[in-house]
């Protein structure tokens, strides 16, 4: 046998993980052996515990097998080799179900271990003890949490936490011994001391202690506050992490009770000059976070040394720290940009910090903070920049350039110019490509100035791109902007280079592109130049290509313009929703095997400028959310929320805006099934959802309007919220306002039969209406038969005649608003500047609300799209003006707002400014936006 | 010289070996009694055990490695997993429990079909006996079916772990055993 061995994975610096089934395997036949060689079997462990912490996992019949034979292990008496069979129980319990077993043992090691394994068996009995066997460990533990020994207090008071769920009562049994050990500062015992080193205690008991304390005592606010008062005043709290934990739970107390801030502010205040960086960190979050909800108890002061505290630990060496304070800044970003302005500087500088998330952050919040003033040299900064960094934060970084786009349309030069560079000359994947692109797309499409730049640009690009994916889309854009551009031939060269250098997939999306060019005003020598280059691809080897080729010939070819343009350059898609539940019904009720065709008259169309808005919407839409969640994230009891703001900004849409879009889709569609809406033809608008009664009432209500060309309907929909009460002939009864001045006249109204508990069901009520724009307002009466259920049938007794009863609901209002289709135009000014009918209307509101909450409000009532980012109220400023378009949904007739609002003592006070092509509609709208 | 005699002596007579003992038996039988019994020689309390305890002692030069696991019902099927590489098993008995001899029985014999126990000797403690109306020694041995026992060595003892009557004499007859058969 060689006294010189080498194996592989013993070297420490190798990064390899060691193989699973051979550690499985040495495990095994080591562990088993005897008389046991304690040495080997540690390493054996440590090893087998590397593999688990990098979440290798074992089956289970091998996992009981790991752990029967370490639990043999016990009967070798070296501690430093029970410490290694600790830590691989607490690992493997997760796994194996069998860890009981080696309760007994853990309790002796508990009782008559040697200091060293004593707390390590301790912290191990949390897991093999259950609620049947946790009070058996009491004593233990309560002996343990007094110990003068500081590891084995910890490993009991963490034990201890761990217990909490299983059995809260064992542990609120010793609470006063842990209020104690908050205060006991433990240091290390004297016969510990090895040679001339003495370990400084660094008091964490006190952070397990305290730990501990507020999880027995978090639901008692009185006992809180006593607490907080208890270890701030006196200088008891040596370790930051007890300080951090006692900060926590004052952020607790003051987001359960906001009143409660001033008495700590003084407090809060000292802690931010605190030594420790952790609660300087965790103090300015607990006063920025509070102070995003409850400006007005926060005083400016304070706010303004948690900012400079943020602004100084910028400066630090630590990276940890910077980056903390970073994530803190980066919200702040979010909700109140111009608050942070001081700290430019340091975040500047931290662009070429050497570690990449710093620099990353230091530039997204930058990029956020960003006004007219710096945001070009804030892009030439970054234009250096991004060469030097990798993939991802290259995409954090062009995600931010993204929304500044549409943060400042003016500002698209400079945009436009730097998402070129990066992608002609940046080396990326895939991903970040294609966002690059996708960047550039969102600013074509709203900012109309930039669109030949970026197309000429984009063709260049094409001519050297590897991915499919990025060419199919540009080819696309060039197809449906190209034609309407100054030089369209220019264009076409590019996309027919594609045509004999490309793939199939290619070649086919080039192929339409092409067609488009056909047809274009700007350039109509081109029409026959595309026909012939078309022939020419008629003969293409590819069946999809040569398809597409012949049909854009039939179409061009066509006599018949308006066929051709509608479906060369349809100025409209359908809604995807609509045109999936039709479909669907479709397939359902196929009774004579497809002979009749599909009839897609009944799908909502969707033109460019309403897609276009529904799109921009969606993308404020994600901004406001991304707001919200910072503040929410920073209330959020200031816990570790696993959130990335920044990432959170561009998740895509969310589920929430999905939903209110599915649902106008299926009101829409449950509204067009019903058999006597039929005769009043297309709907033409439905309203947002207006609740008509508070959401915990009895009965929940909420309505939307359906606007018809010569009809109204109401849907009220009810929901039953009791548990054992059908009800029987749900209707509305709605009675005009001004019953003398009555226009609207019911026609019908369509009951429910029965609504049975926690159900939801619709009431229609339908009016007839002139063609014009009609305003009115109606109180509205819910009438129905109350019937006990019977528990066994869920049916209403036999011969149950019930009682009839009635409920008041809140009135619905019929709205200019209600008449309006959001809209998106690309330069708003030049727009408003040019449409012929203006009205004015100035309004007092002498209520307490707030300029954003005035916004919000004006942009439901007037339906229309909020443009040039004037949907955010600046946080600090009393004045702000809104820019909103729409369209009429009756006729397509434009309106542009102008809102300005300005807020005094008084009140808030509005200015609304309409100009349209129609006067009857702009004065409607501009005396109905509150 | 002497040393290396020492040694081929020791390596003989396996001392270097250490021997796997198991101590099974229903709950309540006396097993983590008879345990510390062994090992310190004093009678200490106990709780009932929830997996098992292992004391490594020396006997007559040799080095036991002896696992007392629990009895309990919940615990009695993990007892398999301990089997391997065992020398010898002690199944304690509580004399006075004659409710559950049968029980006890069942789970003797259960055990010794195991193949992994085929080469153990069986050494079976009539414990209790301090106690009246104790079932004597052959009348557990009645109880258990011992007799139908066959290709195995094995003995039962009357003990009582709180007097400490017994305990030796049954672990000198195993010893014995134990040379003779494996060593
Ligand atoms: N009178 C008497 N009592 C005994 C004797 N041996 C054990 N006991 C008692 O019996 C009880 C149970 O003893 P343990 O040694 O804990 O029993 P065990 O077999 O280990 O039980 P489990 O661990 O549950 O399987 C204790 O109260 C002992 O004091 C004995 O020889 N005579
Ligand atoms: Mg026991």
């Amino acid at each position: 046998m060689s006294t010189h061995t080498y194996k592989k994975f013993e070297s420490g610096d190798s990064g390899d993980l060691p193989d699973k089934m051979t550690i499985y395997q040495d495990c095994m036949t080591q562990f088993n052996e005897s008389p046991v060689n304690a040495k080997r079997c540690r390493i054996l462990i440590s090893r087998l515990l590397r593999l688990l912490a990098n979440g290798e996992v074992f089956p289970e019949t091998e996992a009981t097998a790991l752990f029967f034979s370490i639990s043999k292990l016990f009967q070798h008496p070296n501690d430093s080799l029970r410490q290694a069979v600790y830590l691989s129980i607490k690992e493997l319990s997760g796994i194996s179900e069998d860890v009981l077993m080696a309760t007994s043992s853990i309790m002796k090691d508990v009782q008559n271990g040697s200091d060293l394994v004593k707390s390590n068996a301790i912290r191990s009995l949390s897991v093999v003890l259950d609620e049947s066997t946790a009070f058996s460990a009491e004593r233990m533990l309560k002996s343990a949490v007094v110990s003068k020994n500081p590891t084995i207090s910890s490993a009991s008071l963490v034990t201890s936490y761990h217990l909490l769920p299983i059995s809260e009562n064992t542990v609120k049994r010793f609470s006063n011994e842990t209020q104690e050990a908050v205060v006991d500062l433990k240091p290390f015992p004297q016969q510990d001391i090895i040679g001339d080193y003495y370990p400084n205690s660094t008091f964490i008991t006190q952070y397990h202690a305290l730990g501990l304390l507020y999880q027995l005592k978090k639901n008692d606010k009185m006992s809180l506050l006593k607490l907080v008062r208890q270890f701030a005043d006196s200088n008891n709290l040596k370790n930051q992490l007890a300080k951090v934990q006692l900060i926590k739970i004052v952020n607790e107390l003051v987001q359960r009770d906001p009143q409660l801030f001033p008495q700590f502010q003084g407090l809060l205040y000292h802690w931010l000059s605190n030594k420790y960086e952790s609660v300087q960190i965790e103090v300015t979050k607990v006063i920025t976070s509070f102070a995003a909800t409850n400006q007005r108890l926060v005083s400016p002061e304070l706010f303004a040394v948690a900012v400079q505290t943020l602004q100084s630990l910028l400066t630090v060496p630590r990276v940890t720290t910077k980056f903390a304070a970073l994530r803190i800044l980066n919200r702040l970003s979010m909700v109140s940009p111009d608050k942070i302005l001081i700290c430019n500087p340091e975040l500047e500088s931290l662009i070429n910090d050497s570690n990449r998330n710093v620099s990353t952050y230091a530039i997204t919040i930058l990029l956020k903070t960003g006004t007219e003033k710096n945001i070009s040299s804030l892009i030439s900064t970054i234009t250096k920049f991004i060469h030097e960094v990798s993939d991802d934060f290259k995409i954090i970084i062009i995600d931010a350039v993204r929304t500044l786009s549409l943060n400042f349309p003016q500002e698209w030069k400079a945009i436009l110019n730097f998402l070129i560079d990066v992608l002609k000359n940046g080396e990326g994947g895939f991903k970040f490509k294609n966002n690059i692109v996708e960047a550039l797309i969102d600013i074509v499409s709203f900012v109309p100035q930039s669109k030949e730049l970026a197309l000429e640009n984009l063709c260049d690009f094409i001519e050297d791109c590897e991915f499919n994916e990025i060419l199919v889309r540009i080819l696309h854009l060039l197809g449906k902007e190209g034609p309407f551009t100054s030089n369209p031939s220019l264009y076409v060269r590019h996309i027919y280079n594609r045509l004999v250098l490309e793939n199939s997939i290619i070649r086919s999306a080039a192929v339409v592109s092409l067609s488009k060019f056909a047809l274009s005003k700007k350039d109509t020598s081109l029409r026959k130049s595309i026909v012939s280059l078309l022939k020419r691809i008629a003969n293409d080897p590819d069946d999809e290509v040569r398809d597409r080729a012949v049909i854009a010939l039939q179409f061009i070819e066509n006599s018949n313009e308006r066929i051709s343009e509608e479906f060369i350059q349809s100025k409209y898609t359908y809604d995807f929703q609509s045109l999936e539940s039709v479909l669907s019904v479709y397939m359902n009720n196929n009774s004579d095997s497809f002979e009749t065709p599909f009839d897609v008259s009944n799908v909502r169309k969707i033109t460019e400028d309403e897609a276009k808005a529904l799109e921009l919407k969606r993308k404020q839409d994600q901004l406001h959310n991304s707001r919200l969640e910072a503040i929410e994230t920073c209330t959020a009891d200031g816990s570790i929320n696993n959130e990335r703001a920044d990432a959170a900004t561009y998740a895509g849409p969310s589920s929430a805006e999905d939903q209110s879009e599915l649902l106008a889709s299926k009101y829409a569609d449950e509204l067009l099934s019903i058999e006597e809406f039929k005769p009043f033809g297309k709907l033409i608008n439905s309203s947002n959802v207006v609740s008509l009664t508070e959401p915990e009432a009895e009965f929940v209500v909420n309505g939307v309007k359906h606007i018809l060309k010569e009809h109204v309907i109401f849907q009220f929909n009810i929901t039953n919220t009791l548990n054992d009460v059908a009800l029987d002939n749900v209707a509305v009864t709605c009675t005009p306002e001004d019953p003398d001045n009555a226009i609207l006249e019911e026609l019908f109204s369509i009951p429910i039969d029965r609504l049975l508990p926690s159900t939801e069901g619709a009431v229609y009520v339908a009016f007839k209406k002139s063609e014009e724009i009609v305003m009115e307002g109606f109180l509205n009466n819910l009438t129905f038969t109350t019937k006990e259920l019977n528990p066994e049938t869920n049916e209403p007794f036999e011969g149950d005649e019930g009682f009839e009863d009635e409920y008041e609901i809140d009135s619905i209002f019929l709205n200019a608003g209600d008449y309006i289709k959001n809209s998106f135009v690309g330069d708003f000014t030049t727009v408003f500047d040019e449409l012929p009918n203006e009205e004015v209307a100035v309004y007092n509101i002498q209520e307490n609300i707030t300029v954003q909450e005035v916004i919000d409000k004006i942009i439901v009532n007037t339906s229309c799209l909020p443009l040039e980012n004037t949907q955010f109220a600046q946080s600090e400023s009393n004045s702000h003006i809104l820019k909103l378009f729409g369209k009429s949904a009756l006729t397509g007739v434009k309106i542009a707002l102008i809102v300005r609002i300005v807020k005094s003592s008084k009140g808030v006070a509005l200015k609304a400014q309409g100009k349209s092509e129609n006067a009857t509609l702009c004065a409607d709208l501009i005396n109905s936006i509150i | 010289m002497g040393n290396l005699f020492s040694s081929m002596f020791d390596r003989l007579w396996g001392v270097n070996k250490e021997l796997r003992i198991l101590i099974l038996g229903l709950d309540g039988a006396g097993k983590t009694t008879i345990l510390y019994r062994l090992q310190i020689g004093e009678v200490v309390t106990t709780k009932p055990t929830i997996g098992f305890n292992v004391e490594t002692l020396s006997y007559k030069n040799l080095k036991l490695n002896v696992w007392d696991l629990g009895g309990q019902t919940s615990i009695r099927p993990y007892w398999r997993c301990y089997y391997a590489d065992t020398s010898a098993v002690i199944f304690v008995v509580d004399s006075t429990d004659k409710d559950r001899m049968a029980t006890a029985s069942k789970e003797l014999h259960l055990m010794l079909q195991e193949e992994e126990l085929q080469d153990a000797a069986l050494l079976v403690f009539a414990n209790k006996q301090d106690q009246v109306g104790a079932l004597s020694a052959s009348e557990v041995s009645k109880e258990l079916n011992l007799v139908e026992l066959k290709d195995r060595s094995w003995s039962i003892v009357a003990s009582s772990a709180i007097k400490g009557e017994g305990i030796t004499e049954g672990l000198d007859w195993l010893i014995d055993v134990i040379k003779e058969e494996q060593l």
